[in-house]
């Protein structure tokens, strides 16, 4: 026998008006406790974002309303000869400091992951230039380059050792200023892809590198074999963010050469730093930084895909 | 016509009353409301003992008018990013201690209350400025700063090294040149100059100094843009790149951060070198902290043997860019009656000579009144006598113009001293540096116009 239908349907849509309302009641807390989060990240991000490119858009002077320009801050850019040695500046300097970074980083990596006693202590060792001021160790850095006898470390070194006869100024050529302040950005950073690298090797399975040695091979193919294939994923997240971080470094070479001599060390913040305080033309300086930014999304873009292919 | 006719005798007795009342000194200042509280911006030097009694001096003044005032510091460093960041976050304090540039750049902005009548009301009081000192302080006929002190540079030398190889202390760029060339012992680690062209006053003032005395400026009276591309110009631009092509200079002198000179020279590395007399202080303060009789000694003869002498001369005149710090109130002042009873404290003669003391002669008072009072001061040996004289042979940024925000702009921007390390650096040919620094300037003119 059926069911008469019209008694069952009352309670039916009771339940259901039930289990909508749990469900709006749900979304309400769910809303209310995501809202914080949603404040936070349009004020500390999308509003800073937005603030930027518009103020890249106008002529803002310090002390003066901005006024529209449109892209006129970019083309003259495109057309500033010191802001084309800006982004060759960066681009070495970045590329040298992490290109030496991930080298030091591996072998730092290989070498406490083969320490069996200590291994802690040498950890927090290596750590040490990750956790000291930028400044101080731009400052050290600076003395080590130093000119003079005496004074600057490598001179008086090399010149007691008998290497050389006369001081060598490290820091008067292009080159050589280049090559001090990667020198500083890359002691200051390896220890983190050291450590990165090391936790990446951690999770490699044993047996793999013992099925590697008893198919007989060295320990040199055992690295590129099974090592850095392991760490792929390590490298690419860790290179990733010391290249964001040190495209957009600022510290070390202004304690150390103000972006000098010449402008053969002056990078984005640098020159953006000049622009908008020193020059007072905040709409141009902001436009410099964000000059970078292009770069730096189509790089996460292109890496998170990769990933994302990989781990489907 | 008159109701009531005047007699004379009251006639007489108002232009008599009249008379005196004009003759009655004005009131220096305004009065101050009890418990006034200011904000007072200075500028911290590394003369330790004049910020000390820069902030004394105000804490005199809030004692006597039972008003306070906290002071805040500012670096040579980061003085542009203080007053930026308060320009743009509506903090600025109510008095600024402001230097060379700052007055017009700020005066620009609409961030200075115009003191023209205040100043007028206090010249009895704290004097006048010469012309060119004041000139930093005025946007057209308006005075938007007071002036209070010149800080220098001057050109050190070390005597004996000079009397030893018997050259003549230099008076000229020319003459400082041939001394280094003279004096130059590469072997031994002595070098006969070490001027940077880098990123400080020590790089873009002495360019400055450099410039103005050979007649060479990138603007005109009228402070409008004028083109560098003159002979004046190449011969500045060759004794700039020669120093460092002729091997006279230390290596690194190029990198040197502010303090490279200082350290260069008071370790006698370098025979001579632009400075203010923060290398006097050094030496006057490590004399003072001698450890023994031995040390002692040596300290005594460093401290006898320096000499600043006046900065060199070109072909033009000896024309010296400075530090000139002046004092402004900005326009957010909650009570600029106060400020400006302030300002007028410190810019006293009593209080300019009490800070002054203090100095190392590294303040060297602009107002006549506060001068005529240090005289005794700035007599204390050559040295001081040359510090007394900073004021005289100032130009100021953007000579022979007034300092307009675009002469401000090209010394903010580097491109003074850039041009110069484009050709020792990057090998351009002096003229091809010229004609770059040139189109700079020209493209910050054309800009700041709108």
């Amino acid at each position: 026998m059926a069911l008469p239908q019209t008694v069952g349907v009352p309670a039916v849509r009771a339940r259901a008006s039930l289990w909508r309302r749990a469900r709006t009641r749900e979304a309400a807390t769910a809303l209310l406790f995501l809202l914080p989060l949603f404040v936070l990240v349009v004020a500390l991000i999308f509003y800073p974002v937005y603030r930027a490119v518009w103020l890249s858009l106008t002529d803002k002077l310090v002390g003066y309303p901005e006024r529209f320009v449109g892209l006129r801050n970019y083309a003259y850019l495109a057309q500033d000869d010191t802001f084309h040695a800006v982004i060759r500046n960066s681009l070495v300097f970045t590329v040298g400091s992490v290109g030496l970074k991930i080298v030091t980083g591996v072998l730092m990596a290989l070498v406490l992951n083969n320490v069996i006693r200590g291994r802690n202590f040498f950890r927090g060792l290596f750590l040490l230039p990750w956790i000291t001021s930028t400044v101080i160790i731009a400052l050290t850095w600076r003395w080590m380059f130093d000119a003079f006898p005496g004074r600057g470390f490598f001179n008086s070194v090399l010149l007691d050792l008998g290497v050389m006869s006369r001081p060598k100024a490290f820091m008067a050529s292009p080159e050589g200023a280049m090559m001090a302040v990667v020198v500083a950005n890359w002691w200051r950073g390896f220890p983190f892809f050291g450590v990165s690298f090391l936790a990446g090797m951690a999770s490699i399975p044993r047996e793999l590198y013992e099925a590697a040695a008893v198919d007989g091979a060295a320990a040199w193919r055992r690295f590129w074999h099974v090592t850095l294939p392991g760490l792929k994923h390590v490298m690419i997240v860790t290179t990733l963010l010391s290249f964001i971080l040190t495209i957009n470094d600022f510290n070390i070479v202004y304690v150390m050469t103000r972006g000098g001599p010449g402008t053969a060390t002056q990078i984005f913040a640098t020159y953006s730093y000049q622009v908008a305080f020193g020059q007072l033309r905040w709409g141009r300086g902001v436009t410099i930084s964000l000059f970078v930014v292009p770069i730096l999304v189509l790089g996460i873009v292109l890496i998170s895909r990769y990933l994302l292919r990989d781990r489907k | 016509m008159l109701d009531s006719p005047i007699s004379r005798r009251s006639l007489l007795a108002g232009a008599v009353g009249a008379s005196a009342l004009l003759t009655l000194p004005r009131p220096a200042a305004p009065a101050v409301k009890k418990g006034t509280s200011l904000k007072l911006w200075i500028l911290k030097t590394y003369v330790e003992p004049t910020n000390k009694a820069i902030e004394a001096s105000a804490q005199r003044w809030a004692q006597k008018n039972g008003a306070s005032v906290s002071v805040e510091y500012f670096t040579f460093e980061d003085m542009q990013t203080k007053y930026v960041a308060a320009i743009e976050s509506n903090s600025t304090p109510d008095i600024g201690q402001l230097e060379t540039s700052a007055p017009a750049r700020f005066a620009g902005m609409g961030q200075l209350i115009d003191l023209t009548t205040f100043a007028r009301q206090i010249e009895g009081q704290v004097g006048k400025a010469p012309a060119n000192v004041s000139a930093v302080t005025m946007v057209g006929d308006k005075i938007y700063s007071l002036p209070w002190y010149v800080m220098g540079g001057f050109w050190y030398v070390w005597r004996d090294v000079f009397e030893k190889a018997k050259v003549k202390l230099p008076t000229t760029f020319e003459e400082a040149k041939q001394a280094a060339a003279a004096l130059n012992r590469p072997k031994d680690n002595f070098y006969g100059m070490g001027q940077s062209w880098n990123r400080t006053s020590d790089g873009y003032g002495v360019m400055q100094s450099l410039m103005y005395s050979y007649g060479v400026g990138w603007a005109g009276k009228d402070g409008k843009y004028k083109s560098l591309k003159t002979p004046a110009m190449q011969t500045v631009m060759k004794w700039a790149t020669d120093i460092y092509k002729d091997g006279i200079q230390p290596a690194d002198t190029l990198t040197w951060t502010g303090s490279g000179n200082n350290e260069n020279f008071i370790a006698k590395n370098i025979a001579q070198t632009s400075n203010g007399p923060s290398i006097t202080f050094a030496l006057e303060n490590a004399l003072a902290k001698a450890t023994d009789a031995k040390d002692r000694k040596a300290k005594e003869e460093a401290l006898a043997n320096h000499v600043a002498l006046p900065h060199p001369a070109g072909p033009d005149g000896r024309r010296m860019w400075a530090i000139a710090m002046s004092f402004g109130i900005f326009k957010n002042s909650k009570d600029p009656e106060a400020a400006m009873s302030l300002i007028a404290h410190l810019l006293s003669p009593e209080e300019t000579v009490a800070v002054m003391k203090d100095s190392y002669g590294q303040f060297g008072p602009v107002l006549d009144k506060a001068r005529a009072a240090s005289k005794d001061y700035f007599n204390k040996n050559d040295n001081y006598r040359t510090f007394g004289r900073a004021a005289e042979w100032f130009a100021p940024t953007g000579w022979p113009g007034p300092t307009t925000a675009a002469a401000a702009e090209v010394q903010a921007s580097n491109v003074l001293t850039d041009a110069p390390a484009k050709v020792i650096v990057d090998k351009w040919s002096v003229d091809q540096a010229i004609d770059w620094e040139d189109k700079k300037i020209k493209e910050i003119y054309d800009t700041l116009k709108g």
